[in-house]
């Protein structure tokens, strides 16, 4: 690996179909700058979005994980990111416990007009995971 | 007659079972009533087959019941899943009456038809352990054992020749025997969870050895003491004042005793050594599944989300199995320790899920296996 300032991390991103990846979309859009490091998976709802399916990211290499989905009382079905917050706390006080650092797994609430937020948000969490560098699950052979 | 509530020192009629029974066999005479009234189908007892072993049985036969052994502290069985789809009355240590909560709010066991008469317990001890123990430190050949004991803090053993050694307990955990790592910070000594609690702490004076303690927690209770009493198979009378405040002293120190060893055990590691040190613990992992059949509380069966999403070809750093389990468990891990009985490659996984449940059970004020009303936290999504 070369110096820090060089490695890119990899961030998986699960976006809402109805809210943070119409925000993903409307910062390319309104053309806000934002590093190449993540990877969005879209899912119908930040509801979906499984601790196991988090877990499988970092596992798989991600060096942070990131769940996003519509602000609380906007859900396109009705309340599930009720649901997702209620399964974060778990997911929170987990990777917390098993030693990861906190700033690889966020909660953020992102609605489908706000692409600045989106891509400071990005912005934000590539400049301190760069600081953390790698996560030590990555699995060898992944950069 | 008798109210929810009341505390009672009772007995069997029957000598034989009065006898055979570790304190005066009441539970066994309980029982018995309520499987011969038709109160229950069934009741779940252990099957006596040496000191160090003993079968959970399911019976319907009313000789079998007054056959069953007395208390047994060397045998760490959770009766829990026997309770599944049944009409039956069981005993339990706190720990199995906790499961078998937590199996009711997963909608697994009817607590309106399952008779719960729980038992005192300071701990249980694993065998194999206990057979080392007795001849490494008490100097006693296994087999000669006729009887144990636990008084004022001190193990006792019975041998065949009438003779008797006891060493305290304190002594013998520091030595790395004496009870389960998770008995040594469980909590629970009196299962105020169950429907009658039963125990010796607190028989005093002539009684010592041949009464049983019982406070009856709630209706059910009430039934199967009025049960056992209209069918003259148990004598009760009213606890004196002393017999409980030595019951509450009892508790007490064991209580505080668990407290003590918890802090102990669960020093928060540092934030840098915890993940080496889990890695290097489940890494042992055979994936052999044992922990997730033991569990007493786990209720997903064999298609489960621990088990599906886990590939031993994907070399993860982490074993996925084990994430989702402590994930799941999180809210609901009662202690009872059997994942780590069963486990063939002896990893301490209790106390690492212990790890991850005590700071989220207390960040949530929720005690798992106490209340049937409360439902478990991950559950809890309202559908509006």
């Amino acid at each position: 690996m070369a110096d820090n300032n060089d490695w890119e991390p990899k961030i998986v991103a699960f976006c809402c179909n109805w809210c943070s990846y119409g925000g993903a979309d409307t910062a390319g859009m309104g053309r806000f700058q934002q590093p190449a490091s993540t990877r969005v998976i879209r899912v119908m709802c930040s509801g979906r979005i499984d601790p196991l399916h988090v877990y499988n990211a970092f596992l798989e290499g991600a060096d942070a994980v990131l769940v996003t989905g519509c602000h609380l009382g906007d859900c396109h079905y009705v309340n599930g990111n009720e649901k997702t917050e209620l399964k974060y706390q778990f997911l929170e006080e987990m990777v917390k416990q098993l030693g990861l650092e906190p700033e690889r797994l966020h909660l953020n609430w992102i609605s489908a007009s706000e692409g600045e937020r989106f891509a400071n948000f990005i912005n934000d969490v590539t400049a301190k995971v760069k600081e953390i560098g790698p996560s030590p699950l990555k699995p060898e052979g992944v950069s | 007659m008798v109210e929810v509530g009341d505390k009672l020192v009772g007995y069997a009629t029957d000598d034989e079972v009065r006898k055979r029974g570790a304190s005066g066999g009441l539970v066994t005479a309980v029982l018995a009533a309520a499987l011969e009234k038709g109160m229950v189908e069934s009741v779940v007892v252990l099957k006596h087959i040496d000191e160090y072993e003993a079968v959970p049985i399911i019976t319907d036969d009313v000789e079998e019941v007054l056959a069953s052994t007395g208390s047994m502290h060397s045998v760490p069985v959770n009766l829990a899943k026997y309770a599944v789809d049944r009409k039956v009355a069981m005993p339990g240590k706190p720990c199995d009456i906790k499961a078998v909560i937590e199996q009711s709010k997963r909608n697994k066991i009817d607590l309106d038809n399952t008779y719960l008469v729980g038992l005192n317990c300071g701990g249980t001890m694993p065998p194999v352990l206990t057979k080392q123990m007795l001849i490494e430190m008490y100097d006693i050949d296994p087999e000669d054992v006729v009887g144990e004991d636990i008084e004022k803090g001190k193990l006792i053993y019975r041998t065949k020749d009438g003779n008797e050694k006891a060493i305290s307990i304190e002594e013998l955990e520091e030595a790395g025997f004496g009870r389960r790592k998770n008995c040594q910070y469980c909590q629970l000594k009196i299962p105020t969870n169950s429907d009658l609690a039963c125990g010796n702490w607190g028989v005093i004076g002539d009684l010592a050895g041949s009464a049983t303690f019982c406070e009856v927690m709630n209706e059910k209770g009430k039934r199967l003491i009025e049960n056992a009493v209209e069918a003259g198979r148990i004598e009760v009378e009213p606890a004196s004042d002393k017999a409980i405040a030595i019951r509450e002293k009892v508790n007490g120190v064991m209580v505080k005793m668990g407290e003590t060893t918890q802090e102990k055990v669960f020093t928060q590691m540092p934030d840098e050594e915890r993940l080496p040190y889990y890695r290097e613990a489940l890494a042992d992992c055979i994936d052999c599944g044992g922990c997730k059949l033991a569990c007493p509380v786990c209720s997903c069966g064999d298609d489960a989300k621990c088990t599906l999403f886990h590939n031993l070809g994907d070399n993860y750093k982490m074993s996925m199995f084990h994430l989702v389990r402590l994930l799941h468990l999180s809210d609901s891990c009662i202690g009872c320790g059997q994942c780590t009985d069963v486990c063939p490659v002896d990893i301490p996984i209790t106390r690492i899920q212990m790890s991850f449940s005590i700071p989220a059970q207390t960040r949530l004020n929720y005690k798992p296996g106490m209340n049937a009303d409360e439902k478990p936290p991950f559950f809890e999504v309202m559908i509006q």
